[in-house]
């Protein structure tokens, strides 16, 4: 082997990498014509109607993206039910364990440790999962729950007011619209910054569209993680010398960008506007 | 003797009473003829020059003889010209029509193109043949007529278009009113359904009673424009004087609404179309600042903002418009007993359940009474976005320069340190 060219390692299947596109298309959309509709009073939003051909087209679109949503939320379902399978674990076993993607008191730890290390302490020992990364993945699953029932409300009003009292579609709305400005505000801010915008990664971390990392980056990044793979002589089965196409690392970083950019130019907008409609009150 | 004498009186008297209408009175008979006039006015190439213009005094007569004054010769408006033999004092006298138009001549000569006119002697006012033309009055039921309906927005076009010597002159409230009356339901009604049916410009400001909407007089004033409207729309102004909107109904100090309130004046647009449905709410706004607002924050309003959102509720689909009644009254729409068929209008099989949706919902403090489960529903979420960005924004911010100089350290040392 060429001792020269860098050791990969898979961090996403190609299940995951298409689920998470999915997410990010369907989130994208589903923000650009939700915020649309939140703002419009706001002259971007009206652009984005003209943009889409329309109010009409919006809630189309939003409706089309909710289904994917709840489409891609039973993918991860089941490919968490395959990984249990897998595993040979007691399904508590799985939920809670310490790798796993549930936070446990380790991740706390590992908070702490992440304040001192910005204060100038040492790296923290990171695993597979950070905490802010566990925080993200639940997030989606709370947010889908909450976001997803108030919405189903919402495109259903007369069913639902057949089991609920009508007017509880007003608390609905305000549910819906600010836990979608939160999960937007969220993903677009922190999440990027977190992921893809972090001064070591700037402008964009591809692993999440190529699929695999460097060893190199493992160990540094997560040596926890490297420690065990190590300790099991996983690595060594697990490591190949296969680069990512480079095809696919340029559209990845091409689409990558453009998701980056359209998400942070909406955020931009909604805070630019949220501030001026302070200001005004 | 007192007899014979009364008799040759008498006989004496009609004798001198017929040669004053013979040669007095009737002193036309001895002056021009319309054969005469023609001798010199049939004549194409007649032309005389003033101010520099050559002007053609050639008279049609094929043309005059379809005219409402046919059976009027020459002299019967030209008097001046009466008294000439072979040719008539240069120039004549303009022409008076209220010498026998005196009802109408009253009229205009207080309106305010008589006033511009007479009074003001303001050289672009209209006088009668500025509009009906001069020996070309045909009937306004004539197509050809300049007062025929399809003919009345280019008769009053040619001072009213926007950017004439008239409009840049004159201080008007109202611009672009060809352009927007062409837009307009009545406008297109004319230009593109061809109806001669529809309002035209003197239908509402009528022909000869020209005043501005600020004059009380005015047909356009609030105080006249329902009637005006009535005299079309009658249905609706029957239904409109037993609303709340009426003053017949409502005794209220405040002003109420009257039709252009909410249809605007040249731009009425088809209430059915976008361009009306768009704006029905700051129509409403105009005096229901707080329902309108609280609506506005609904999906219904803010659908309504964006290009496209002109199918979802808007005020009068809820309420009515011409009809409009208040909650406790028996027809009003929102009354409970309508309620669910107004909801069902959009949404099919709506029930009482969905009605108690609120469809001026508000959040805000002034509201916190009215719906607690709002207010505290909003500032929870917004306790929540506030709560986890101020933690993920710190842990953000503190990990930026760690980021820094890490990146810096890596560039520089060794990479898998």
């Amino acid at each position: 082997m060429d001792k020269n060219e860098p050791l990969y390692l898979e961090r996403f299947s190609v299940f995951q990498r298409m689920t998470h596109l999915l997410v990010i298309v369907s989130f994208l959309t589903l923000a650009i014509t939700g915020m649309a509709l939140k703002f419009a009073m706001e002259d971007w939003a009206q652009w984005i109607a003209y943009f889409f051909g329309g109010f009409t087209v919006l809630g189309a679109l939003h409706r089309f993206f909710a289904i994917v949503t709840f489409f891609y939320f039973f993918l991860t379902m089941i490919m968490l039910y395959t990984k249990w399978q897998e595993s040979k674990k007691t399904l508590f076993g799985f939920i809670f364990d310490p790798e796993g993607l549930v936070p446990n008191l380790n991740d706390l730890n590992e908070f702490i440790a992440t304040i001192k290390w910005f204060f100038g302490g040492p790296r923290p020992y990171y695993g597979h999962w950070t905490y802010w990364e566990k925080f993200d993945f639940m997030a989606v699953f709370w947010g889908i729950a909450v976001i997803g029932s108030s919405g189903l409300a919402l495109w259903f009003p007369v069913g639902f007011s057949n089991l609920f009292p009508g007017y509880w579609l007003n608390i609905a709305t305000i549910i819906h619209s600010d836990e979608a400005l939160l999960a937007a505000g969220f993903i677009f801010t922190i999440h990027f910054y977190n992921t893809h915008l972090r001064p070591d990664k700037f402008p964009l971390d591809p692993v999440i569209f190529v699929g695999s990392i460097t060893v190199d980056e493992l160990k540094h990044e997560r040596p926890r993680e490297y420690d065990q793979l190590v300790a099991s002589g996983e690595l060594e089965k697990l490591v190949q010398r296969q680069a990512p196409a480079p095809w696919l690392k340029r559209m990845s970083l091409m689409f990558g960008l453009f998701v980056v950019s359209t998400g942070s130019i909406l955020i931009v907008s909604i805070i630019v506007s949220m501030f001026s409609y302070i200001g005004k009150h | 003797m007192t007899r014979i004498g009364g008799f040759l009186t008498r006989v004496a008297c009609c004798f001198i009473l017929i040669l004053v209408v013979f040669f007095g009175g009737g002193g036309d008979v001895f002056a021009l003829t319309d054969e005469e006039c023609l001798d010199c006015h049939g004549d194409k190439d007649f032309i005389t020059e003033k101010d520099g213009e050559t002007i053609s005094l050639f008279i049609d007569m094929a043309m005059f003889g379809k005219t409402v004054h046919a059976e009027n010769g020459c002299t019967s408006c030209h008097a001046d010209a009466a008294d000439g033999v072979d040719e008539h004092p240069v120039p004549l006298a303009s022409v008076n029509c209220a010498d026998c138009h005196d009802r109408v001549g009253e009229v205009y000569q207080n309106s305010d193109h008589g006033k511009a006119a007479l009074d003001r002697d303001d050289e672009l006012a209209p006088t009668c043949k500025d509009c009906h033309t001069k020996h070309n009055i045909l009937p306004p039921t004539d197509k050809e007529s300049s007062t025929y309906p399809l003919n009345i927005p280019f008769t009053c076009g040619r001072c009213h278009r926007e950017g004439t010597e008239m409009t840049k002159t004159h201080d008007l409230n109202q611009h672009n009113v060809m352009k927007n009356y062409s837009m307009s339901i009545h406008g297109k009604g004319l230009f593109v359904d061809g109806l001669i049916v529809t309002a035209v410009c003197s239908t509402c400001h009528t022909a000869h009673n020209v005043l501005k909407a600020s004059n009380p007089e005015s047909s356009v004033n609030r105080n006249n424009i329902i009637e005006t409207c009535n005299q079309c729309h009658v249905g609706i102004v029957d239904m409109f004087k037993n609303s709340v909107h009426s003053e017949t109904v409502t005794r209220t100090g405040k002003r109420l609404p009257v039709c252009h309130d909410c249809h605007t004046s040249h731009t009425i647009a088809d209430v059915k179309k976008k361009d009306f449905r768009l704006i029905i709410a700051e129509q409403c706004n105009n005096c229901h600042a707080h329902e309108s607002e609280t609506y506005l924050e609904t999906y219904h309003g803010r659908a309504s903002m964006l290009w496209g959102g002109e199918k979802t509720a808007k005020c009068s689909d809820c309420h009515g418009s011409h009809n409009i009644q208040p909650e406790e009254h028996q027809a009003s729409m929102i009354n409970d007993a309508n309620i669910v068929e107004t909801c069902s209008q959009c949404h099919a099989a709506a029930n009482q359940s969905f009605t108690t949706y609120l469809p001026h919902a508000t959040h805000s403090k002034k509201d916190k009474d009215r719906y607690p489960y709002l207010y505290y529903t909003f500032w929870a979420m917004t306790g929540l976005l506030v709560g986890t960005f101020a933690f993920f924004g710190l842990h953000t911010i503190l990990w930026i320069p760690r980021g820094l100089i890490e990146k810096f350290k890596g560039s520089t040392g060794n990479k898998t340190e």
